[in-house]
């Protein structure tokens, strides 16, 4: 019982790390990257390439002083953000860094809460993200950013359902809903070279997906729900300080655990990189390493996608988000969908 | 089992929120937490899939668009519309008695009738074989209810009276 417990702890504590430690190095390489990609310098004043600017960020958050605006509902204003970053780390917690391995007479399973269903509960936490966005914007008791939350609650639920879409059609074609065996079914290569990951049987499963992803984490092109020079800064109007932060780092934890879902599903997970497989497995917690560094990279070059994507698309107009949302991708997501289950089934006879 | 009872006194206070809690909103985010809670005792029952289907449903998708439509339309001038009539005394009395045989029902153990389905047994292929087939006619019942509810709304609140009620109401308020 008690060691049962002390490993819920650790894998808490490392899930919980995990996107926290890096957050700071994320920021970092968004503002470098948005600098190069601008051909401007960025920040580089603090430490070595500018790398302690974060820091310096986050120690001034903490001693802003707080404003908290008279007109708003106290007890909704203070939980939102709270309830924006728990929901944005809930899905981590079925999310797996490695495989199952051995450590000395037990195998131990990287992820907080196991169960062959994960991949739903997680998709289930990840759908109440906005009620973080929502609450927030009601709380604050502005029309700025009311309109923030709605654009924002609009668009997650209409995207939401393309990315399920892909979701579905991906399971069929793995047979099963453990994450696990989908990492699985994605080791190894077709004719010897090309690695047999999700991406290359299901492309626009998972373009429906990479999509859904930028509308569910409210990230340009599809940051209607900021919209500076419409709406000022959204839902996020009123809140300053150390409140600002949090709605901040559950935006950034969200794009991370989207990512690493993206990536379970279509780069493999966990498998490890072509190149790194050569290393020779000398010693058993060779291969965990491995795999934990593999699916850092990853999901790296995932968030660099990201930044990439955010200074080189303008935002979209409304209208045109919505049109894309209902009559391009949730069609094609369903005939997808369909020309999936056939092929399944007829491989399957 | 003291974390059943837990989740059962949080389901049912949640729930009564819902119906006497004078803002909307708060209603709203109650019906939210009521929902959750009942994913939660799924949770505690050993299905984890039924409850991931009830957050990523009723929770992600149905709650937010109460939420969505309660923020969007200012339901607070509404708020005084508490008179007494007489239908409503006999749907009351009527309510309290299907509460009362529901109650009898359960008091005298005949609810191993639900229970059929093995729950314990997690795995999505037995829940659905068992749901297209055996239990095909009774999941088609729900969704006649279902639209029967659906109907009934419709009925009660979109009528050509209430409609202009309503209508001159907001007029009133507008006035105001």
């Amino acid at each position: 019982m008690l060691e049962a417990i002390i490993e819920i702890i650790i894998k808490t504590a490392v899930i919980m790390a995990f996107p926290l430690g890096a957050l700071p190095l994320i920021i970092h390489v968004e503002r470098r990257g948005a600098a190069f990609i601008q051909k401007r310098v960025g920040p580089n004043r603090v430490g070595p390439f500018g790398l302690l600017q974060p820091l310096a960020d986050v120690a001034k958050f903490m001693f802003k002083e707080e404003v908290h605006p008279s007109h708003v509902r106290p007890f909704f204003y203070s939980a939102a953000p709270l309830i924006a970053l728990v929901v944005a780390l809930l899905p981590l917690a079925c999310i797996p860094i490695m495989g199952p391995f051995q450590f000395f007479d037990r195998t131990v399973y990287p992820e907080v809460f196991r169960s062959d269903m994960g991949i739903f509960f997680a998709f289930a936490a990840s759908a109440l993200g906005s009620y973080g966005i929502l609450l927030a914007g009601w709380a604050s008791n502005n029309k700025y950013t009311m309109l923030g939350a709605l654009r924002a609650c609009a668009q997650m639920v209409s995207y939401e359902l393309s990315l399920s879409t892909a979701v579905v059609a991906m399971i069929f074609i793995f047979g099963t809903n453990d994450i696990h065996l989908m990492v699985d079914w994605q080791t190894g290569y077709w004719f010897g070279f090309i690695p047999k990951w999700g991406v290359f049987v299901q492309p626009v499963a998972a373009m429906l997906f990479l999509v859904g992803i930028f509308a569910e984490s409210n990230r340009l092109p599809f940051d209607l729900a900021e919209g500076e020079s419409e709406i000022v800064a959204g839902y996020h109007l009123e809140y300053s300080s150390m409140k600002f932060a949090i709605f901040f780092m559950a935006e950034y934890v969200h794009m991370i655990a989207l990512s690493a879902l993206f990536i379970i599903m279509f780069f493999g997970g966990y498998s490890v990189l072509p190149g790194l497989d050569l290393i020779p497995l000398s010693n058993p917690f060779i291969l965990p390493l491995l795999q934990v560094t593999s699916l850092t990279i990853k999901i790296a070059l995932m968030i660099w996608f990201f930044v990439w994507v955010r200074w080189t698309f303008p935002r979209f107009r409304y209208d045109q988000l919505m049109n894309l949302g209902w009559e391009r991708l949730l069609p094609l997501g369903i005939v997808n969908l369909i020309i999936t289950v056939l092929f399944v089934y007829f491989r399957n006879q | 089992m003291a974390y059943d009872i837990l989740l059962t006194i949080m389901t049912m206070v949640f729930a009564l929120m819902v119906v006497f809690s004078k803002k909307t909103v708060v209603a709203a985010f109650s019906l939210l937490m009521t929902l959750l809670s009942i994913a939660m005792i799924y949770f505690q029952l050993g299905t984890v899939f039924l409850a991931a289907i009830q957050v990523l449903v009723n929770a992600g998708a149905i709650a937010i668009l109460f939420v969505f439509v309660m923020m969007l339309i200012n339901l607070e001038q509404f708020q005084n519309n508490r008179e007494r009539s007489k239908s409503k005394l006999i749907i009351s009395i009527l309510t309290t008695l299907i509460i009362l045989g529901v109650f009898s029902l359960i008091i005298n153990n005949n609810i191993e009738v639900l229970s059929a389905v093995n729950i314990s047994d997690n795995s999505m292929k037995t829940l659905f074989d068992k749901l297209f087939t055996e239990y095909y006619l009774p999941f088609e019942m729900a969704t006649v209810l279902l639209l029967a509810a659906l109907v009934a709304c419709i009925v009660i609140t979109g009528s050509e009276k209430g409609i202009k009620q309503e209508q001159e109401k907001l007029q009133e308020n507008l006035n105001e």
